[in-house]
């Protein structure tokens, strides 16, 4: 018998409990986003511009957040920094998503030898660490942030990947797709038109998680020199060369891009869970 | 004396849905009271209330006295305690009750070593006898194995085992036996008959299945939507039922034996009832469906191949329907999957409208294949896409085969609806906000937008309840009127290929072991095999020579 009408009350998601923290993500985001599109408006100075007669300032009302060790102000250059520090990443997640679930729906749909070579490629990509991937895509295709997004994309893919492989190969089995076998329906569009959509909301929710995860490895990657080149405002770099006034006391141009860069991250992943709490079957990671 | 009694006891969600409403009904020691009603009817839920298995946030009034103890006031404590000694129950699926990582033994010592603080060989031994009287086989054995050594009657035997390690005065069936084969059925029914008779205890038995309740109740309450129905000594509310909603259960349930003289008068309104078969058309010479020495084996890795169906050959007529009965594993689904191509057969063919049917390599054998024959499948809550409306689904499999206008799609859509009983609201719902018989409904709507020469249906009405059950049979018996539509109706319930099927065949262990005109089969078997599988039926004791369990 199917469970009774009390059960399923019982088995219901229950009301999203922690709607503040994730309303809260948003906000955050919201934020920095809107502070990320329209920095040249929003910013009070040019990223650039020197101010030599406030050199490693703290807050004033001139510069809110004080400038850093030639000058420039660090809310200025912390909005532009959002900039490289959002869009990256997002290409990131968008072209590491399109790659993994095109490759893990074939290796999940045909299954076979096709899954198990393309399930020894993706060990072999996952032995490596993304950071490391990227230094080699840097130390191959030179400095900038081209080669690394393009680098991480791939190093991204294979979890992408697995998760859509797995989804597919439990759905395959389900009743509803011998339906459409038996009705005639060729695999190619069973596969992309029914099996695809069903699974999408839950590799969208686990995709959301690898943005955070993306950002800080992208911020790490500038932060080592590798990433976004100076003069370019970013988060990374920005806390790099923070890193001389640090000792001298100086410790606000390099918190205040190490903030964002957590609030960010955190929001991001808050996010990501709820989404994958609220659609359900989402693996954490 | 009185064991349990429930009075005036009602049951609100903290949304407002009420699902119990007065729900009032007593169990003696010693005696056996079935709760019966179709799914959602709260039967579950008043079960579990017993030992305080509420939902969460529900608010209760009334009152539910266990042993004196009213269990909706009790402390913590006090519900443990009852738990502890006071009562058990025995649950549906005994393989999502058992722990799987634990061996038998531990599963049955647990309770008698944590709650009853009693020495492990104690323990042991308590756990011994209690699995030789659930009559397992190898006792001794069985302590050190694993679940997944065990087959699903066992691990039910297990499980009613576990449940009397307490010594409960009252034993709470919810649907024991609804997973398993008539057979095994049998049996368990018949262990749980033994034991109370034996210790004395009071049972109260939930089942949908009304001979069940029939062949082992003294009393029995039938539920619908929350409410007590009618109550009372069970041949009686069986015989001369007074509530119409049991008057329209009893009618649609339908029975191994000759239809009953009694004629229930049911309101027109009610859902079909269920009659002898009607004479449908006269079977032509020409055979739809013919299949000629099926084989088919499953290969494991490191261990022997399975046979799913050895030589299997029958034919059915344009029009005809042919019963498949058998036990799970008996091969009658992997037979169902071979003949719409879900599954490739090792040896044999297949002709339907007189065309082999070989594997489908170009875009046209694939839909040539899909018109010959199309699948109702068991589960109508797994074999609808979640995502896509049901007229959507079923414009899909329109347009697939045909390539005529959205509009006229449109419109066939609602035709083919309309056809198995639901409207032009049903075509936009999403499957999850459709019933059962709803979606099952839907699925054959799916099925025929294809016109199909044969539809093949595997299980397609045990999902469902009783009285949904018998709508869904009566839209296939209309369609087949209308249609002419060839029919393969596989089954585990005898009394529903009765009620469909002109031809019969029995199906153990992969082959077919006896075939004929099913009247002849159910009333002069004569393959022991069918004989117990006939035998294993439950049926009330006041009704037919046979006894109720062997």
């Amino acid at each position: 018998m199917t469970p009774t009408v009390a059960i399923r009350v019982l088995r219901a998601p229950r009301v999203p409990r922690s709607s503040t923290w994730f309303l809260a993500s948003a906000v955050v985001l919201a934020v920095f986003t809107v502070g990320a599109v329209f920095a040249p408006f929003l910013a009070p100075y040019d990223p650039d511009q020197v101010d030599l007669l406030n050199i490693q300032a703290g807050p004033s009302t001139l510069h809110w957040l004080g400038t850093d060790s030639v000058g420039r102000d660090t809310l200025s250059r912390m909005l532009y920094g959002a900039r490289t520090a959002l869009l990256a990443p997002l290409l990131v997640v968008v072209s590491s998503t399109i790659l993994g679930v095109l490759l893990g729906l074939v290796a999940g749909w045909r299954g076979g030898w096709l899954d198990a070579v393309l399930g020894r490629i993706f060990d072999v990509v996952f032995a490596f660490p993304s950071l490391l991937i990227a230094i080699m895509a840097v130390a191959l295709f030179g400095k900038g942030l081209v080669a690394p997004v393009i680098a991480m994309s791939i190093a991204y893919a294979p979890f992408v990947a697995r998760l859509t492989r797995s989804l597919v190969t439990a759905e395959r089995t389900r009743p509803y797709v011998a339906a459409y076998r038996v009705q005639g329906f060729s695999g190619a569009w069973i596969a992309s038109r029914r099996v695809l959509p069903n699974v999408t909301p839950i590799i969208g929710a686990q995709s959301t998680l690898n943005f955070g995860y993306v950002l800080a490895e992208l911020a790490a990657l500038s932060f080592l020199g590798l990433g976004v080149q100076a003069p370019t405002a970013d988060w990374g770099a920005m806390i790099n060369e923070a890193q001389a006034g640090l000792i001298g006391g100086y410790v606000l141009p390099a918190i205040v891009p190490a903030v964002a860069v957590v609030l960010v991250v955190v929001a991001v992943n808050v996010i990501g869970e709820e989404l994958s709490d609220r659609i359900g079957g989402g693996i954490s990671a | 004396m009185t064991l349990l009694d429930i009075s005036q006891l009602t049951l609100d969600l903290p949304d407002g849905t009420r699902l119990l409403d007065g729900v009032s009904l007593t169990v003696a020691a010693g005696e056996t009271v079935g709760l019966v009603g179709e799914s959602g009817s709260g039967k579950s839920l008043t079960a579990r209330s017993v030992l305080g298995l509420l939902p969460s946030g529900a608010v209760t009034t009334g009152s539910l006295r266990l042993d004196g103890l009213s269990v909706l006031d009790a402390t913590a404590g006090q519900v443990l305690e009852l738990r502890r000694s006071r009562a058990s129950m025995i649950f549906q699926d005994p393989r999502a009750g058992i722990n799987p990582m634990r061996t038998i033994g531990d599963h049955l010592t647990e309770g008698l070593r944590l709650c009853q603080r009693m020495p492990n060989g104690e323990a042991q031994a308590a756990a011994l006898s209690l699995l030789e009287s659930v009559g397992l086989p190898r006792p001794a054995e069985h302590l050190r194995q694993y679940p997944h050594e065990l087959s699903g009657g066992m691990l039910q035997r297990v499980m009613i085992a576990g449940a009397l390690t307490s010594s409960p005065h009252l034993l709470i069936c919810d649907e024991p036996t609804t997973a398993l084969d008539v057979t095994t059925q049998a049996g368990i029914i018949a262990v749980l008959a033994e034991q109370r008779a034996a210790r004395g205890m009071g049972m109260l038995f939930i089942t949908h299945d009304l001979n069940l309740a029939a062949s082992i109740c003294d009393r029995v309450v039938v539920l619908s939507a929350g409410r007590v129905v009618e109550q009372g000594d069970a041949r009686e509310v069986f015989l001369h039922p007074h509530a119409e909603y049991t008057q329209r259960l009893l009618a649609a349930t339908p029975t191994l034996s000759r239809p009953r003289e009694r004629v229930v008068a049911a309101p027109s309104d009610a859902p079909a009832t269920l009659a002898p078969p009607a004479v449908l058309a006269p079977p032509a010479a020409d055979a739809m469906l013919s299949v000629r020495s099926l084989s088919k084996e499953y290969h494991r890795r490191g261990k022997e191949p399975v046979a799913a169906v050895v030589e299997a050959s029958f034919e059915i007529p344009r029009g005809g329907a042919l019963g498949v009965v058998g036990e799970s594993g008996s091969g009658k689904s992997t037979l169902a999957r071979m003949i719409v191509g879900l599954e490739r057969a090792d040896a044999g063919d297949i002709r339907i409208a007189d065309r082999e049917r070989t594997a489908a390599r170009t875009r046209a054998e694939r839909l040539a294949h899909a018109r010959s024959v199309q699948m109702v499948f068991q589960d109508p809550y797994l074999s609808l896409d979640p995502r896509i409306t049901a007229g959507h689904a079923i414009e899909d499999a329109l347009r697939l085969h045909d390539s005529r206008g959205t509009a006229d799609a449109r419109a066939r859509v609602l035709a083919l609806l309309d056809q198995v009983g639901l409207g032009e609201r049903h075509a936009q719902a999403q499957p999850r906000t459709l019933s059962g018989g709803q979606r099952q409904r839907v699925a054959i709507a799916r099925a025929l937008a294809i016109e199909p020469d044969v539809l093949v249906m595997d299980e397609a009405t045990s999902a469902l309840d009783v009285s949904v059950q018998a709508q869904v049979l009566a839209v296939v018996e209309r369609i087949r009127r209308e249609r002419g539509l060839t029919v393969l109706f596989i089954s585990h319930d005898l009394a529903v290929v009765r009620r469909v099927c002109e031809q019969t065949v029995v199906m153990k262990t992969g082959a077919i072991v006896e075939r004929g005109r099913t009247e002849e089969i159910l009333d002069a078997p004569q393959h022991p095999y069918t004989r117990l599988l006939i035998d294993s039926v439950p049926r009330p004791e006041w009704e037919g020579e046979r006894s109720a369990t062997p």
